[in-house]
Formats: structure tokens, C-alpha cells, sequence
């Protein structure tokens, strides 16, 4: 899950590093009282859940006089379809120069990356392609609890050496907070020293229990049902509703349903053991999504039994066609279940695949 | 064989538990079919003594190892304690360890895993469903009547797409030497190139199955680092950026790792791509009449 800006760089704060002087406010009336300690010309950054706020005009410049309209003018906008109910008004830093901070898991080394550039300001993606040889990279046994010095002075090179508790800083951060990305970008320095103008963190979903997040903001309101339930659920916008197990094993699934020329409605990994009372939530989910037309239902597995899985198709008794393909044991008495009650069971995810798209075409 | 045969002595970690109780149940019906060892010590701390399928419990895997010949581990812990477990299997000297366990936090898996190569042990998964030799050994959850011994390799980042290769496979009447699933993790221990360089040393093993996802580069990296003849298939060409599919590494992240660019670049190496996990058989077949 990503945190938002203003969580983000508490964390930094909260770590020793120094972030913009700034203030949370939740309507525009709340920036009335900070408008003293931002100084003359300030900013205010809107805080929704999706990337690419500043180009979608989450970022706007105010100052004392026009501040609180401003503020107000942000708050009434929507960002990529989001409403803004928090802006971080933050004050405006002279910025002498823009550094890139980053770590990341490394999926090769197994370890954390941790990158930086002097060539900071620019997407650091457009660096990666024109100018590799500006980032530097180190990759860092994640059992240290803190990086080597040589390690932080092959990062920093001829940048200023103030960066360096920063890079350490945010390496612990990275470790402590079950971080899957910790990133600074850019990192600035100015008269006044080195700050974090900008902060994106991103936990690991497997680990917000440990990190004290109850609620998984990263996963949309039917995604969290299913999960509930302990069902990987991923929404798409197409009318086949799509059940599986495992998530290879549905993933291809939607792959094979592209592949003939249709649109899956979803992705729903129903996880180990389906048992007839999950197979009927998950089921009840993927019917309750109004443009599921049919839903395919691909379960593959050694101690799959069949006919619980054909009785919690039946028990959800939804008015879409579902077409299912099974394989484990008890397959005939599955087969016959679904068939008394005129539901099809096809040979293989090839056949039943062909079929959904032949009726949703 | 790669990572153990007939032979090879297993330990079960989190014996006493629902999964660890019935996969020995399952492990050792199949060790008993082929005349393998099987698992012979499992691991659960507070319980030693207990027996599970007639199996020995113990306290503590150094304790096991005292009582048993052991070449090899499945852990069945729940996420919490799984980096523990690897970590102290490492430190007793078990050098194969199989992590089934789902949903272990990155930064857990990165330490054991470094740990673990300190030790001079190797990782499979976590997040995996192990592997299997047909007529050797079984480490793991994968369903056993599926499988048919024969020359081709089967490495693979899931579970059940991995058992549909396999159903496939067999109904061809092509054999697998040795099917493994690496896991479906960002961070696993053994990777597509670790599991070739066994592969390209097992004499049983003339060709490769490689069965990739979504996130990452591994798969390419794998098919680099190889001679064998290999035949892939990729999951997830269709999945939107920035969602995971399922498993936690099945993530297009910042643009990198999508379906469609591994497909492309495993094809510039000359690694045929299935576009269907059915068409696999035959491109198998297409590989031996190439090669042999």
C-alpha cells in the first residue's frame, strides 16, 4: 500500500530527515491559522491515492493573499476522479539543486538497490534510458542494519557529503518499515540544507499488520470483500467474470479469453482448498459486478473435490451462465450435479473459454 | 535428480500443523509407491515427541538431525515464523529448503534468504508448492497422479497453471524428469538460473518447460544463462499495470515486466513462447525433433 505524501514524510521526519515546513488541512478555512509559519509563497499539493497528481493539477502554486481561495479552488476538484479531502500546504524551498533517492527491492540480487543521481529533476526513467551511467547503484545485504560508509561514498560521489545520514536514514526506514520502495524524489539542497521536497512509500501488503495499517487503502471496496474471504480479486472492465485457483492458473485464463477475442470482467484466485461455501461467495462476488454476462469457473488441483465445488455453484444460484471446468477428484458426480441443473461442464479451460466468448460476443 | 531422489531424507517443519499434518500424510503415501525415504523428522517447537503418520517429532531441527539422516526441508509455518524456520534449518546444515509458506513479508524473505546463502543453503520458493521427481521424490504439495516420469524439465513461478502443463505433458506422453515450482514471491531463492545450471547437469534432463508471469526479469535472465533447449510460456498478457495478480510478484511496476516485452525478448534469444499452455506438448515435440 502506498502511503500518502504527508505520511510519507512523517516517517522521514519521525527518522531525522528533514522535510518543507508544512500543515495538513482538511478545508480551506484550516489554512487561516498557518499562514504565518509558510511563509510568503507556498504550496498546496493535493492527497489522493493515484500518481501523476502534479500533471493532473493536484499541485497548486498560492500565497498569503490568495491562499485560502486557492485551497478552496482544490478541494472542489476531482484528480483523476478522486475528490481531495486533504492538502498539504507546504512552504516554498529555495532549491539550490534536485537530487534522485531511491531503494527498491532488487528481484536479481535479492537485496535492496538502492539508487541516486546528481541528475536529479528529471523522470528518473528518462535518466535510466539516456544516461545510465549518472545513477549510481549499490546493492546492500539487507542483514546490515545500517550501510557501510564506503557503500553511502560510492552513492554520494562529489555531491554534497550532508546526503549521506539521509541515504542511511532512509535505508533504515526502508528495513524498519517493511518498505517494498522508498523514495526521495527529488532531494534538495538549499541554503538552509538538505530536505526531501517530495516522499513516496510503498509497504508491503503482507506486512501492514506488523506496520500497525488496518485498512488496505491500495485495494478498491469489492477488492477488500474479497479479500475477506481470502480471495485475490483484481477488477477489469470486460463481461466474462473470471473464478480460478491460483493465481497462475487464472491468470492464464484471462490471458486464453483475450487470446479468443473476448474481455474478462475480472481476476478471482478463490486461493487453496474450495470448499462449497467459498466457491458460492465467490460465485455471489463475480455475479454482483452488473457487466458480468457469464462467468468461467477454471479449478485444477489434485484434492479439488468436484462436487462441493458444484454444489456451491448451485447454492448461488445466480441468473448469469456459468460455464465450468474442473479436474480433481469425484469429477462425475460434480458433472452430474451441474448438469441436473443445466449448468455446462466442459473438458478443458480451452473449451470452456471458447464457449464464454461465443455467448458474450 | 536435482535438489534430491529416493534417497533423500526430508524434515518437516510445522509438522503438527493442519497443512504440515496432512502434505507428510501425502508425501509419504508417495515415498512409500516409488520405495523412497520420504520424510522422515518433523518440527514443531513445544511438541517434540508427538508422532504425526508415525513420524517423529522434535523440538528443534538441530535436535532432528541428531536422529536422522536429512537432505532436505518443507516448511508449512505460518508467514510470521517462516523466515525463523529457513534461518534455522540453514544454521543446522539442511542445504535444500522448501518454503511452501504464503504471504511472508518481503523484508522477511530477503534476510533469510541472505542468511541462508551465508550458510551455504539453498532456497526454493517462498510461496511455492515445491518440487517433484516423478519416481524419486516428492517435496512439497504437488498432486502426484499427474505427473509421468520421462527427459523434460518443468520450472514455474506458480501452482496450479503448473499442474496444468504438467496434465498436459502427460496426456502427450511426454515425462518430466523434475517439475518445480519457484514461487510466486518478488523475492524467491532459487531463480530460473539457479534451476537450469542443476537442469544442464542432471542426465535426465534434455529439455526445459519455463513457465514465467507477469513482474520482473527472471525468466529472461534463466533463458540466458542456459544451453538446454527451452520452450516458455508467459501469464499475464493480459493484466493491467500496477495491479497484482494474485501473486505478490505479479506486479507490471513502472512500466517493467509486462507479459508482452518478456514474451518479445525471450523470442529474440530464440526461446519459443507458447500462446496457449495446450499448445506446449507440441512445441516440446517440435524441440526433441530439432535437437535429437
Amino acid at each position: 500500500m502506498k502511503l500518502r505524501e504527508y505520511e510519507a514524510k512523517n516517517v522521514l521526519k519521525a527518522a531525522g530527515i528533514p522535510i518543507p515546513a508544512g500543515f495538513l488541512i482538511r478545508s480551506a478555512d484550516e489554512l487561516t491559522p498557518h499562514l504565518t509559519g509558510l511563509g510568503d509563497a507556498f504550496v498546496l499539493k493535493a492527497q489522493v491515492d493515484v500518481g501523476g497528481r502534479g500533471k493532473a493539477g493536484g499541485i497548486l502554486m498560492a500565497d498569503k493573499a490568495t491562499g485560502t481561495k486557492v485551497a478552496a479552488e482544490l478541494f472542489a476538484k476531482e484528480i483523476k476522479g478522486l475528490p481531495v479531502k486533504e492538502i498539504l500546504a507546504e512552504q516554498k524551498l529555495d532549491i539550490r539543486h534536485e537530487y534522485y533517492l531511491s531503494i527498491t527491492v532488487d528481484r536479481s540480487s535479492k537485496q535492496p538497490l538502492i539508487l541516486f543521481t546528481e541528475a536529479g529533476g528529471v523522470e528518473i526513467e528518462i535518466t535510466a534510458r539516456e544516461h545510465p551511467e549518472l545513477i549510481k547503484k549499490v546493492v546492500a545485504n539487507p542483514l546490515m542494519k545500517d550501510l557501510p560508509p564506503f557503500m553511502i561514498r560510492e552513492l554520494i560521489g562529489t555531491a554534497p557529503k550532508e546526503i549521506g545520514p539521509v541515504i542511511n536514514r532512509l535505508y533504515k526506514i526502508f528495513i524498519e518499515k517493511d518498505a517494498l520502495l522508498a523514495e526521495i524524489n527529488p532531494l534538495v539542497t538549499t541554503p538552509n540544507g538538505v530536505f526531501a521536497a517530495d516522499a513516496k512509500i510503498i509497504v508491503d501488503d503482507n506486512a501492514l499488520g506488523r506496520q500497525g495499517i488496518t485498512v488496505n487503502r491500495g485495494l478498491s471496496e469489492r477488492e477488500r470483500e474479497a479479500e475477506k474471504h481470502g480471495f485475490s480479486y483484481v477488477e477489469l472492465d470486460g463481461a466474462i467474470g473470471v473464478i480460478g485457483n491460483g493465481a497462475g492458473l487464472t491468470m492464464a485464463t484471462l490471458d486464453l479469453i483475450e487470446f479468443y477475442g473476448g474481455n474478462a470482467a475480472n481476476f478471482l484466485d478463490v486461493g487453496g482448498g474450495a470448499e462449497a461455501d467459498r466457491v458460492e461467495k465467490a460465485v455471489r462476488l463475480v455475479a454482483s459486478v452488473p457487466a458480468v454476462k457469464v462467468i468461467v469457473v477454471n479449478l485444477l488441483g489434485g484434492i479439488t473435490k468436484c462436487d462441493e465445488v458444484a454444489k456451491g455453484i448451485i447454492a448461488a444460484g445466480i441468473s448469469q451462465k456459468v460455464i465450468v471446468r474442473l479436474a480433481g477428484t469425484n469429477e462425475a458426480e460434480g458433472r452430474r450435479l451441474l448438469s441436473e441443473k443445466g449448468y455446462e461442464m466442459l473438458e478443458t479451460m480451452d473449451l470452456v473459454v471458447k464457449k464464454a466468448v461465443e455467448v458474450t460476443a | 535428480m536435482i535438489y534430491g531422489d529416493k534417497n533423500t531424507g526430508i524434515l518437516v517443519q510445522g509438522a503438527t500443523g493442519r497443512q504440515g499434518e496432512f502434505h507428510i500424510g501425502l508425501m509419504n503415501a508417495y515415498a512409500k509407491q516409488v520405495g523412497g525415504r520420504g520424510v522422515v523428522a518433523g518440527v514443531t517447537p513445544g511438541k517434540g515427541g508427538q508422532q504425526v503418520h508415525g513420524v517423529p517429532v522434535y523440538n528443534t531441527v538441530k535436535e532432528a538431525m541428531k536422529h536422522h539422516d536429512i537432505g532436505a526441508s518443507v516448511i508449512f509455518v505460518p508467514a510470521g515464523a517462516a523466515a525463523d524456520a529457513i534461518m534455522e534449518e540453514a544454521n543446522a546444515g539442511i542445504t535444500t529448503i522448501v518454503c511452501i509458506t504464503e504471504h511472508m513479508p518481503v523484508q522477511d524473505t530477503m534476510k533469510a534468504i541472505a542468511y541462508a546463502r551465508m550458510e551455504g543453503a539453498s532456497v526454493i520458493g517462498p510461496n511455492c508448492p515445491g518440487l517433484l521427481s516423478p519416481g524419486e521424490v516428492k517435496m512439497g504439495i504437488m498432486p502426484a497422479g499427474l505427473f509421468m516420469r520421462g527427459n523434460v524439465g518443468v520450472i514455474s513461478r506458480s501452482g496450479t497453471l503448473t499442474y496444468e502443463v504438467v496434465d498436459e505433458l502427460t496426456r502427450a506422453g511426454i515425462g518430466q524428469s523434475t517439475v518445480i515450482g519457484i514461487g510466486g514471491d518478488p523475492v524467491i531463492g532459487q531463480t530460473f538460473a539457479d534451476v537450469l545450471e542443476r537442469f544442464g547437469k542432471d542426465p535426465e534432463t534434455k529439455a526445459v518447460v519455463l513457465v514465467g508471469e507477469v513482474g520482473g526479469n527472471l525468466e529472461e535472465e534463466g533463458a540466458k544463462s542456459t544451453n538446454l533447449p527451452i520452450v516458455s510460456y508467459i501469464a499475464g498478457v493480459s493484466a493491467p499495470p500496477d495491479k497484482r495478480m494474485g501473486h505478490a510478484g505479479a506486479i507490471v511496476e513502472g512500466g517493467e515486466g509486462d507479459a508482452k516485452s518478456k514474451i518479445a525478448r525471450l523470442k529474440k534469444h530464440g526461446v519459443p513462447v507458447a500462446s496457449r499452455v495446450s499448445e506446449i506438448p507440441e512445441m516440446v515435440r517440435e524441440l526433441f525433433r530439432g535437437t535429437c
